[in-house]
């Protein structure tokens, strides 16, 4: 895929800084948007207001402890929606409760992803995560809308 | 019975207000028995119940501090106010005031719940009696509550413990991998000074990590309920020794087992028990390679399971503290820990209803061992108990 984009939806700005280093550093070109609360998330992908001219992403990687509106909201908001539905969500959340994973996937999301707690493994994840979606894994092609 | 030695106490409640509901058809009787507790200081309020409705109504309407029933009534006895009131979750002590009643049925009564019985050609027997009662229901209440406000204060430890631990692995996930992105990329270029202290930084980060996960652990012994079945001890051992691999290998340690008992408990907390146990006996070994036995006795009610090594032991006056959360009896730079293992063992152990001590010496080894219920008993969780109590 030519120049991934991806969209972060993160209140940490920490790790929003991490993983585009992270991303910046390897080889896929990609682009990271971020915003930093579900509302604002759902803004950006249904083109609303200053996101009119944001790009459709790749790939979203969603945080689940998010203000306005939390993360399961905003999946299920996107699943729900037919222009939005097909683009994948990767999980990526410090909570290990296995509620948390179960409920993710059985509101569709694409994968669950806990942000690791050492750098070392943290990089990996991030790098395995864009190797696998956004390089192995067979995409819908974009659409203009 | 004992003797009271409590006078002032006798005093207090010798002059105290004193709500009665007789159980009796005599009013004759009746009358007597108010008189023999007047005459003994008492004041005394009563109301009078002849059936069992009028018994139900009564003590659902008031709260009485004790009740004096005679045996035989037209159409019940006495005793079934016993079982009555224990429906009703009722602690009101009955004292049985009767007719000539014999040994064995006396006797049965009292076992059956009845605080005392006094003959009615004995009254002067009563006030004591009652005192007494009175006395014992107090006590009752007041370790009730004790008992109650413990749990309570339990609970309210491990909540928090659970929420604090929880919400300390996000800001602590960033001081970590940011202190480790800090070493990566300005490891040696500052001054050694600034090496030592990231180093520092990361090291602190890290234990810390490892203590709110064990913090976290601890705290879910309590909180999740425990999954009571059949379990095999030579199974559970194996699975705890494939857990601890690596540190057996490392170690050179020799593990010899006797054949061990099944028991009834949850598995995978029982497997943490050996596994904490074991990783300690590794841990702290000596200067030659650990030589860990684990073997099992079962006494009439209980099976006790020991694990016993060769290692650096525990001085006497050090024994009790070893089960107490957060304490270590060694620096960090000899035997690394955090002090949680071992309280995460008395935990479990006490939640299946078992004990857990530890025989030692300086230098001379140290043999835990634990006991666990012959028959399931559980604390808290919600096992399988299927025994009539």
């Amino acid at each position: 895929m030519k120049n991934p984009e991806i969209l972060m939806v993160d209140d940490n700005p920490a790790d929003i800084d991490l993983t585009s280093e992270v991303l910046a550093q390897s080889e896929g070109h990609f682009r990271v948007n971020s915003v930093n609360d579900g509302v604002e998330a759902i803004s950006y992908l249904r083109r609303e207001g200053k996101y009119v001219r944001a790009p459709v992403p790749d790939l979203v990687v969603l945080d689940l402890n998010l203000p306005l509106k939390d993360g399961c909201e905003v999946l299920s908001n996107i699943k729900a929606d037919p222009c939005l539905a097909k683009i994948p969500v990767v999980i990526f959340t410090s909570s290990e409760a296995n509620s948390d994973v179960t409920r993710s996937y059985k509101m569709g999301a694409n994968c669950y992803l806990r942000k690791p707690g050492n750098l070392a493994e943290f990089v990996a994840a991030v790098q395995s995560m864009a190797q696998f979606w956004l390089g192995f894994a067979s995409l819908p092609k974009r659409e203009r809308r | 019975m004992t003797e009271e030695k409590d006078a002032a106490h006798v005093a207090a409640q010798a002059s105290s207000k004193l709500q009665v509901l007789l159980v009796e058809d005599e009013p004759a009787d009746a009358e007597l028995t108010l008189r023999a507790l007047r005459q003994a200081g008492f004041e005394a309020n009563a109301d009078l119940a002849q059936t069992e409705e009028e018994f139900t109504e009564l003590v659902r309407k008031h709260c009485y501090d004790v009740i004096l029933a005679d045996y035989k009534l037209p159409n019940w006895n006495g005793m079934e106010s016993v079982e009555l009131l224990r429906r009703e979750g009722q602690d009101v002590p009955v004292i049985l005031v009767s007719g000539a009643l014999g040994e064995l049925t006396a006797v049965e009564c009292i076992k059956q719940g009845a605080a005392d019985y006094v003959l009615k050609d004995h009254l002067a027997r009563l006030p004591e009696s009652v005192r007494r009662a009175v006395r014992e229901r107090a006590l009752r209440q007041e370790n009730r509550q004790a008992q109650e406000e413990l749990a309570r204060s339990n609970r309210d430890l491990e909540q928090f413990a659970y929420v604090a631990s929880h919400d300390l692995q996000e800001p602590l996930r960033m001081v970590a991998t940011y202190t480790e992105l800090l070493a990566e990329r300005y490891q040696g270029k500052l001054d050694a000074n600034a090496d030592k202290y990231i180093h520092y930084a990361e090291d602190g980060a890290r234990r810390m990590q490892k203590l709110v996960q064990d913090l976290l652990a601890f705290s879910r012994v309590g909180r999740q309920g425990m999954a009571i079945e059949s379990t095999d001890c030579n199974v559970v051992l194996h699975a705890s020794l494939l857990n601890l691999e690596a540190a057996v290998q490392e170690s050179g340690a020799a593990i010899e087992s006797a054949q061990l008992p099944v028991v009834m408990a949850d598995s995978s907390q029982l497997i943490q028990v050996l596994q904490n146990l074991i990783a300690n006996a590794i841990k702290f070994r000596g200067s030659v390679p650990p030589l860990i036995r684990v073997s099992a006795e079962t006494k009439s009610k209980e099976f006790v399971i020991s694990v016993a090594d060769n290692g650096i032991g525990i001085a006497a006056e050090q024994m009790e503290n070893v089960f107490v959360i957060f304490r270590r009896l060694h620096a960090r730079a000899e035997y690394p820990g955090n002090g949680i293992g071992l309280s995460i063992c008395k935990k479990i152990i006490e939640q299946h209803g078992g004990r857990i001590w530890v025989e030692s010496g300086a230098g001379q080894g140290s043999t835990f061992r634990f006991t666990l219920p012959a028959q399931a008993t559980t604390k808290g969780g919600y096992g399988q108990n299927n025994e009539k109590s």
